[in-house]
């Protein structure tokens, strides 16, 4: 019955689509390098071992003080301690945020990946956040209720609490000077940032843009997210299982370097083939239960893609281990491939690592892309009886599987929506 | 960039002059900077004086009434008059919004009246600290009250960063735009101002007075309105010197696309200091108007570059020359444009 009433709502979701988008924008955008740093390690291989291990990432926080929230667990990224930029004195690095930490080795890595030593001749760096440097404006905050006079390192603190300010770091790390752009709608500002660049290279704006996101752990959105009793009581997320009882939280950064698709062709890792960007307008924080913005993007990215929700090998769910996200993201996948949904995998990677809100939907989409390029599939771990509204293939453990098209979807407070289609480099 | 030739058919503006672009542009064209009030602190502690210029409170017809708004900041407040009001001034009933509408929203600290209250209460108790107030803390939070009070279900998102990050959005509302994502799209970029960004902005200067509101702008391919004619930039930079050294460059490419007669709309703030490069870079030329919103105004933070174009639409309009946008930017790039008849 399920798949009959999404063969329906996907026709009707095209009809409208087809008068709201007359230009398909298809060209694929080449990546030619990709970092990634997350709870399960250090770049690409660390963290393929670790998905290849159905590994958990989750340990007790001690970047601040937990006693008071439900949880005390997240996804805690290992920075290595020493100073990791090379430019500026240890005074400074210790008003760069542990995200922008992330997010430089995550640049390194993608550069490196794509033999590159520096950021020379690419056109603009964009990138998604959500908390941005919240510590240091936690600290600012601090300091200014203390103090009743001036205290000089609160220019330092006001200053680099500013995420360009932070970026801007980077760009000087590497000498750099091009145009910084900024995403931050909440949970999808990682794939944003991606579709953001994809755009600019499709419409001839830019060559090579580097493109991701990041998010550090920070006390005020732990307890945002304590407040709203999301937050696993055990400390381990189950998406899309049926007793779910909320997400963990984690921290990391992930950047693609994109180019033109005529541009380096044989260094191709894969190709960014769709994507497709909406607005949930149910309410600020919770999801419409029918998925209905989501049907829309997928539909959408799948269109400029140029495939079919049967030739989708792999879907990267937003998948929090929410109760309301999960059935509306498995209603939205049913109403979406309709016939097909039983044969499309499907996991959601934060069951490993935790949800790393800016950072997630740059994390996935790389996630995906290694997926592709090794074939196979990462899990969907803890899941003890699965949600009767999951109709797709959830895939529990890591598998080996032939696929050339993956998907992942990244849906944020405020109801943006964002669907990444990503190729395989031979497909 | 793509952004030219693009149409600013409407546009709206809260401001501490008041609640619509005409009372900010009789302001400005006053040129007597607003009065500034001293900025408490909780507690009334402070060894230092510290003032603002806030927006003064809104008039009865200019309050918004929608499920949404109930409990959101005045940045949203700020935000939602100032688009409907650009609707209007572009011949759209606000309660009808044209169908393929877009929004790009631009702000540079955000929600920061609920994220102080809601650290404050995180910091007293964090077991007691508010779910309804966490929400509003997030940045794109105003957008999507935006998005959610004009019904629109398509394409949104908000960017972080200087106030003349509204130069990229305008370029991505170009394409999209272009591309047929959106039929017309919304730009908007606020703040609002708190005790601890005023008293942020006195690390940088003494005398820097904080300000808030926001600017909207209506944007399509077609119609009247003044036009995006050039946008000159980013011309990027990693400190305040190198920032100071290619400013001359900046106004000297933008001088070469505007002949005859023109109007200087500026960043200067009425502090030496900070104003010097710019000023010395754009005097080669003679104006017929040199407009400084900023030091009339406030320093308004990511909504300041938005009412610089709001004021540059309505020269426009009014003088029916070119107006140039100067947007030296604070951190990381310059801009600047030419808005024509």
């Amino acid at each position: 019955m399920n798949t009959c009433v999404g063969s329906s709502t996907l026709h009707t979701t095209n009809l409208i689509l087809s008068s709201l988008v007359p230009s398909p924008l298809s060209q694929s955008i080449t990546i030619t390098g990709a970092g990634i740093v997350s709870p399960l390690g250090m770049g690409w291989r660390a963290n393929e071992a670790s998905l290849a291990a159905d590994r958990i990432a989750f340990r007790p926080v001690d970047l601040f003080d937990t006693r008071e929230f439900i949880s005390k667990t997240a996804g805690v990224v290992d920075l290595p301690a020493e100073n990791l930029f090379h430019r500026f004195s240890a005074h400074k690095q210790t008003f760069f945020d542990r995200g922008t930490r992330m997010l430089l080795l995550a640049i390194r890595e993608a550069l490196a990946q794509a033999g590159r030593q520096n950021m020379e001749g690419i056109d603009a760096m964009v990138i998604g956040t959500s908390a941005g440097a919240m510590p240091l404006g936690e600290a600012y905050f601090e300091h200014a209720h203390l103090e009743a006079g001036r205290v000089s390192s609160q220019l330092s603190r006001a200053e680099h609490y500013q995420p360009q300010r932070q970026m801007s770091s980077i760009a000087a790390e590497f000498g750099w000077r091009g145009p910084i752009i900024i995403v931050s709608n909440a949970c999808a500002s990682g794939a944003n940032a991606i579709g953001w660049a994809a755009d600019m290279i499709r419409s001839g704006r830019a060559k090579r843009v580097l493109a991701g996101g990041y998010d550090a752990l920070a006390r005020l959105v732990f307890a945002g997210f304590d407040s709203l009793h999301a937050l696993a009581p055990s400390g381990i997320p189950r998406p899309f299982d049926a007793q779910r009882d909320g997400l963990a939280l984690g921290e990391g950064a992930a950047v693609m370097l994109l180019e033109a698709e005529d541009v380096r062709k044989s260094a191709a890792l894969g190709y960014v083939s769709g994507y497709a960007t909406a607005t949930d307008l149910h309410h600020l924080t919770q999801p419409d239960p029918a998925g209905k913005a989501a049907i829309r993007t997928m539909t959408t990215a799948c269109t400029q893609a140029g495939v079919s929700p049967s030739q989708i090998g792999y879907i990267n769910s937003h998948g929090t281990g929410t109760p309301f996200n999960d059935v509306a993201e498995a209603a939205a996948i049913a109403a979406w491939a309709g016939d097909a949904v039983g044969t499309i995998p499907v996991s959601s990677t934060k069951s490993s690592m935790g949800h790393l809100l800016g950072g997630a939907g740059a994390v996935e989409a790389v996630i995906c892309l290694m997926a592709l390029h090794g074939q196979w599939l990462p899990a969907s771990l803890n899941v003890r009886e699965v949600d009767p509204a999951v109709h797709f293939d959830l895939v529990r453990h890591f598998r080996r599987s032939a696929l050339d098209h993956a998907l992942t979807n990244s849906f944020g407070f405020g109801g943006t929506n964002a669907t990444l289609v990503l190729q395989r480099r031979s497909a | 960039m793509n952004a030219r030739n693009i149409r600013i058919r409407g546009v709206g503006a809260v401001s501490s002059a008041g609640w619509s672009a005409a009372a900010m542009h009789e302001a400005v064209l006053a040129g007597t900077p607003l009065p500034a009030t001293p900025c408490t602190r909780p507690g009334d502690v402070r060894s230092w004086p510290c003032e603002s210029r806030f927006a003064p409170a809104s008039p009865p017809e200019k309050i918004a009434r929608h499920p949404r708004l109930r409990r959101s900041s005045a940045i949203t407040r700020y935000s939602v008059a100032a688009s409907l009001e650009a609707l209007a001034d572009a011949g759209h009933d606000p309660a009808a919004p044209p169908p393929g509408l877009g929004i790009l929203f631009v702000m540079m600290n955000g929600c920061v009246n609920y994220t102080g209250r809601f650290y404050n209460e995180v910091l007293q108790n964090p077991a007691q600290a508010s779910p309804l107030i966490f929400p509003e803390t997030v940045f794109n939070a105003p957008a999507s009250h935006v998005a959610s009070f004009l019904g629109v279900d398509g394409a949104v998102s908000t960017l972080l960063g200087s106030p003349n990050s509204i130069m990229e959005a305008l370029d991505t509302a170009a394409f999209w735009i272009s591309s047929g994502i959106v039929e017309d799209c919304l730009l908007i970029a606020a703040e609002e101002c708190d005790w601890l960004s005023a008293e942020a902005l006195t690390y940088y200067h003494p005398k820097l007075i904080g300000s808030e509101g926001a600017g909207a702008l209506l944007l399509s391919a077609s119609g009247g309105g003044p036009r995006v004619s050039d946008i000159i930039g980013p011309l990027g930079y990693l400190s305040w010197q190198e920032r100071c050294d290619l400013l001359p460059e900046l106004a000297a490419q933008t001088l070469a696309q505007v002949q005859g007669p023109a109007t200087l709309i500026n960043d200067r703030t009425g502090i030496t200091k900070l104003d010097h490069a710019e000023a010395d870079a754009w005097s080669g030329r003679p104006w017929d108007a040199v407009l400084s919103p900023k030091y009339i105004l406030g320093e308004s933070m990511g909504a300041s570059s938005a009412l610089q174009l709001v004021l540059g639409t309505l020269a426009v309009r009014q003088t029916q020359q070119p107006v140039v946008i100067s947007m030296p930017g604070a951190n990381t790039a310059a801009y600047a444009c030419v808005l024509t008849p």
